[in-house]
């Protein structure tokens, strides 16, 4: 409310700078001649005083004032015979006064309305100040991820020696897309707490985005660090993998992705990543090798042979039993998405909608993951 | 709120641009004097709008109010106050709000000062005056508005460039600005006498201390830009040839040139026609050099902008008013009444030569600046125009304007004696062969170029003087006498030695930098000594120090002359934390009139480190010299002729109704 008042007085200050001269009654006017006039007196006045101080000779002073007074009479003259010059005020005849309507009008309509116009299109009276200083003082429940990334970046500009706030800042960084710093704080809490497969994980992948998706040796070394503190562990062999094959070891590539692929047990979203990896190097790869949730090598080899209606209620089922299975007992993000999508197959755009609900409902816990849903939802066509 | 107020406030201002671009030119074509009256309170009204628009950005900066988006990308939290202050105008949208700030200044100050100008030229020329503003004020809403939100704000800005972090950013744009902008005034007023088709004898007395206020800012805005380009950027060196710098330069020279033809038509009623083109020149050029440092054309480090709907809109403006006011003036030209003859031998014949120097050289900058930009436009060809090229034409152009100059204010008006004024400067001249016979005795003959360099230096400088004593007439009328009439001098004469003593000055550093320093590019690794010049330096070693939102490598040299150790120097490599920037800050020693500079390159593992050693002799005068044309300028405009808005209504009486 305040602000519209603010508003108000500025725009009714602005159209009164216009409307007041034009409302006063004319004053009366001198010839443009006689400002002519008063230069040149004037100048002569320059000519008797720079006479006076002896800096110009008599004859000098004489031929300027010769000439001053020659341009003196030339502008009397002027004056006389210029008409178009009048000395009443124009503002008294007819048409001038419709010009003078015109511009009163326009000064208390059109100045407040133009600009109230043009400012609803381009300002925004509801976004408030946020001085940084009012905003630190909030409590932490109203604040954004980038706000407490910012309180914890804080306290460890005090604190560098705080291992625990690099371990919590570094995956924050990595939400926020500032991977190179998650890559310095994953290094800082390794440096701190000491080196596990999982922190030398983490900062291989915040080093392979910030290098846009390439394995780097620094990357690699980490990847390689974690292997050997767990063998077994998925993420840092597969980056390993795809290091050789981006640096085309092909053959090496091919044996470290099948590798990877055995040990699947069918469903991950790693092990589909892992097929098109092999298939881009040529490698044919059997779908997922598994039993449930997926279909498994057996039911593939069945739909094959069988006819469209066949294979549509065999998906019908499989898709079935999933949902059956999330619905009862829950399900990570990747399964829900991995449901929509298949509902979607299907081409019931009811249940998907359905489907899409009950997945928010159940994944509402994180924020993250149902703005996942609903991007999915949107792409499918169901979204809201 | 206080935001919103601001964008509020600048739209409101472009409105009533609007307002001003017609309703006074309209009245002061039908001799409608309410409509006339619009112009003064309506300057006042927009200069008060969008002081209210800068000020609130401005407190924006300071309180890290990073829902504006300007601040964001401009500012951060833990950035001096001083930078967030300056940082308003260290970006595109905050640099274009000073520009409109400061045109609506001129506007507000011609209305306020203006009473003794007729009011008819006065409506046409704030009108004029409001097609710049709101033409500028458009471009700032549509393509570069400062007051855009971000909702939900990030907490923290991604700093403002660490380049432009810096005491020197602070002063010079908005000197400059003040500069390029306050010509938009002159323009105004030639562009009004265009319209109404004629040129009073008021026209040229009140151009004049507008031209020369200009004149002044721009002339210290020049010289502190090459300042801080010598100590922020390293390289050591106070003159580039960038086109940037060009583009302050070319509204210099047309400026200067200005300046001097307005004193013929003021006194003598000539040169009409040619004063109101330059007029339009000059802003012509002055907005030429906004064109080339807003629209992101050069790539340097003054071309914030990079959008090409910018580009597009500035080249539109330029388009418009460049060309539309020359058009105006083909077809208005002819009206103007000329006046005053004279030989071709008298002050205004070397006026004449004055400004056909400052054109041509202006001219050559021009090409020099802007045909590698064509050429890469038309066949996509990069070339580079360097100091080879400017020193080949603009040098050669300098050389009579320098020898000329003496010459020029002791010719009398009219008719002049060149023997008799040859005579005056006997004095000047004898100095002039001592001093270059004394370079070419101590530095020998091969630097006999440079002993030329410096005769004209002084050749500008004691003809100057001898031009203030010539005056005072000592031989004719005694001491006493001549005391008084050296004082009682009007201060524009005064000024106008000023104004040449300065130039000489400024070129006594120019040729003595050029030929006379040393200087050595060397690894230096701790307690090692270097020689430059007299002056011995020890590198006491690096050592790293963590400022505000920098961390930067210090390195210590104590200086010995002769084995005393007379000064010390800490140059410095600063890295700028929020956008990983490196800048150089260099260790510079002043000794009298001369320097010494250090700055820092690579530094190595061993503690040793690249540097860049200076000795600089009679640097300073350079800049010295233009702090002594801006003081002639000052002096200039003190002169009671030229005060606007003398009391009027003494004078009302004087002038008879008629």
């Amino acid at each position: 409310m305040m602000i519209w008042i603010v508003f108000s007085v500025l725009a009714v200050a602005a159209a009164l700078s216009v409307l007041v001269p034009l409302s006063r009654s004319g004053r009366e006017q001198r010839e443009t001649a006689a400002y002519d006039v008063e230069v040149y007196k004037a100048q002569l006045g320059e000519v008797d005083r720079d006479l006076d101080r002896g800096l110009i000779s008599e004859e000098a002073a004489e031929a300027a004032r010769t000439e001053i007074a020659r341009r003196l009479i030339a502008a009397g003259g002027a004056g006389e015979e210029a008409p178009d010059t009048p000395t009443a005020d124009a503002g008294s005849r007819p048409r001038a006064r419709i010009g003078l309507r015109v511009a009163q009008a326009l000064a208390l309509v059109a100045v407040p309305l133009g600009t109230i116009g043009l400012y609803s299109v381009i300002g925004s009276p509801d976004v408030p100040d946020q001085p940084l200083q009012a905003r630190l003082q909030e409590p932490v429940q109203n604040r954004s991820l980038p706000d407490l990334v910012a309180r914890v970046e804080q306290r460890l500009a005090e604190e560098p020696s705080d291992g625990r706030g690099w371990d919590v800042i570094a995956p924050a960084y990595m939400r926020l897309g500032r991977a190179e710093d998650a890559a310095a704080a994953y290094a800082a809490a390794i440096r701190i707490l000491g080196s596990t497969e999982r922190r030398e994980t983490d900062r291989g992948e915040a080093l392979v985005i910030a290098n846009n998706g390439i394995v780097g040796a620094e990357a690699r070394a980490a990847f390689e660090r974690a292997v050997a503190l767990d063998p077994s562990a998925i993420k840092p062999r597969f980056f390993l993998a795809l290091a050789l094959t981006q640096e085309n070891r092909k053959d090496e590539a091919i044996a470290a992705w099948q590798a990877l692929l055995d040990e699947a047990e069918g469903g991950e979203a790693w092990a589909e990543a892992v097929r098109v990896e092999l298939a881009k190097l040529g490698v044919e790869t059997a779908p997922a090798v598994a039993a449930a949730p997926g279909p498994n090598r057996d039911d593939i080899a069945a739909a094959a042979e069988m006819t469209a209606e066949d294979r549509s209620a065999m998906i019908r089922s499989m898709v079935d039993r999933l949902d059956t299975r999330l619905s009862e007992e829950g399900g990570s993000t990747d399964e829900w998405l991995r449901l929509m999508r298949a509902v979607a197959v299907l081409g019931d755009a009811d249940r998907l909608r359905d489907t899409a609900t009950r997945a928010e409902e159940a994944l509402k816990e994180d924020p993250a993951a149902v703005a996942q849903v609903k991007s999915l939802a949107r792409e499918l066509g169901v979204g809201s | 709120m206080i935001v919103e107020v601001g964008h509020f406030a600048l739209i409101l201002a472009f409105v009533l641009s609007l307002v001003q671009s017609v309703v006074p030119i309209w009245g002061a074509l039908r001799h409608d004097q309410r409509m006339m009256a619009v112009a003064p309170p309506v300057s006042a009204m927009m200069f008060l709008l969008v002081g209210i628009s800068f000020a609130a950005l401005m407190m924006a900066y300071v309180t890290s109010d990073f829902s504006v988006l300007n601040v964001v990308q401009n500012s951060h939290s833990a950035k001096p106050d001083l930078f967030k202050i300056t940082g308003v105008w260290g970006n595109h949208e905050g640099s274009l709000l000073l520009w409109v700030l400061i045109l609506v200044l001129f506007g507000a100050l011609v209305a306020a000062f203006g009473r003794n100008i007729p009011p008819e030229l006065r409506a046409t020329t704030l009108g004029v005056q409001g097609w710049v503003t709101a033409a500028f004020l458009l471009f700032t809403l549509v393509t570069s508005n400062p007051f855009i939100r971000v909702s939900p704000p990030p907490l923290e800005g991604q700093d403002l460039n660490p380049i432009l972090q810096d005491i020197g950013l602070a002063i010079h744009p908005p000197l400059l600005y003040v500069g390029y902008v306050g010509f938009s005034i002159t323009f105004s007023f030639a562009i009004a006498a265009l319209i109404l088709g004629r040129v009073d004898a008021a026209w040229a007395r009140w151009v004049r201390p507008w031209t020369l206020l200009a004149w002044l800012f721009l002339t210290l805005g020049i010289a502190m830009g090459s300042y801080w380009a010598y100590y922020e950027l390293g390289w050591g060196g106070y003159w580039f040839w960038d086109p940037v710098e060009n583009a302050s330069f070319m509204p210099w020279l047309a400026g200067t040139a200005l300046l001097h033809s307005a004193i013929v038509m003021e006194k003598r009623g000539a040169l009409k026609v040619w004063t109101v083109l330059l007029a339009i020149l000059t802003f012509s050029l002055s907005l030429l050099g906004t064109f080339l440092v807003r629209s992101g054309v050069l790539t340097s480090v003054h071309a914030f902008a990079t959008d090409p709907a910018r580009g597009t809109f500035i080249l539109g403006i330029l388009v418009v008013f460049i060309g539309g006011s020359l058009a105006l003036y083909a077809w208005r030209a002819p009206l103007l009444k000329q006046g005053g003859l004279f030989a071709p031998v008298s002050r205004e014949g070397a006026l004449v030569l004055n400004n056909l120097l400052l054109t041509v050289a202006a001219a050559a900058v021009f090409v020099g600046t802007l045909y590698p930009l064509a050429l890469e436009a038309v066949t996509g060809e990069k070339i580079s125009v360097g100091p080879p090229f400017f020193n080949l034409t603009f040098g050669p152009l300098m050389i009579p304007l320098l020898l000329a100059m003496p010459f020029g204010p002791l010719l009398a008006w009219k008719r002049g004696d060149i023997y008799a004024v040859s005579q005056r400067l006997y004095g000047a001249f004898g100095l002039t062969l001592l001093a270059t016979l004394m370079v070419v005795w101590f530095q020998g003959p091969q630097q006999i170029l440079a002993a030329l360099g410096i005769g004209a230096g002084v050749w500008v400088i004691a003809g100057a003087v001898a031009e203030i004593l010539s005056r005072a007439r000592f031989a004719d009328v005694g001491m006493s006498t001549g005391f008084r009439r050296l004082f009682g001098l009007p201060s524009s004469a005064w000024g106008a030695a000023f104004g040449h003593i300065g130039m000489g000055v400024v070129m006594l550093g120019i040729v003595a930098t050029e030929a006379f320093q040393e200087e050595k590019v060397l690894t230096i690794r701790p307690n090692e000594t270097v020689t430059i010049g007299d002056y011995e330096l020890a590198f006491g070693g690096l050592v790293r120090r963590t400022g505000p939102n920098y961390i930067d490598d210090v390195g210590h040299f104590d200086i010995f002359k002769g084995g005393v150790k007379v000064a010390e120097a800490d140059p410095a490599k600063r890295l700028y934390t929020a956008r990983r920037m490196p800048t150089t800050e260099a260790g510079i020693v002043t000794f009298g009139l001369s320097q010494v500079y250090v700055s820092i390159g690579e530094v190595h593992a061993d503690g040793g480190a690249d540097i860049r050693l200076y000795h600089k002799p009679f640097v300073t005068l350079i800049w010295l010299g233009c702090l002594v044309m801006g003081f002639g300028a000052v002096l200039s405009l003190f002169d009671r002729r030229l005060r606007v808005g003398a009391p009027r209504p003494a004078r009302m009486r004087a002038v008879p109704a008629e």
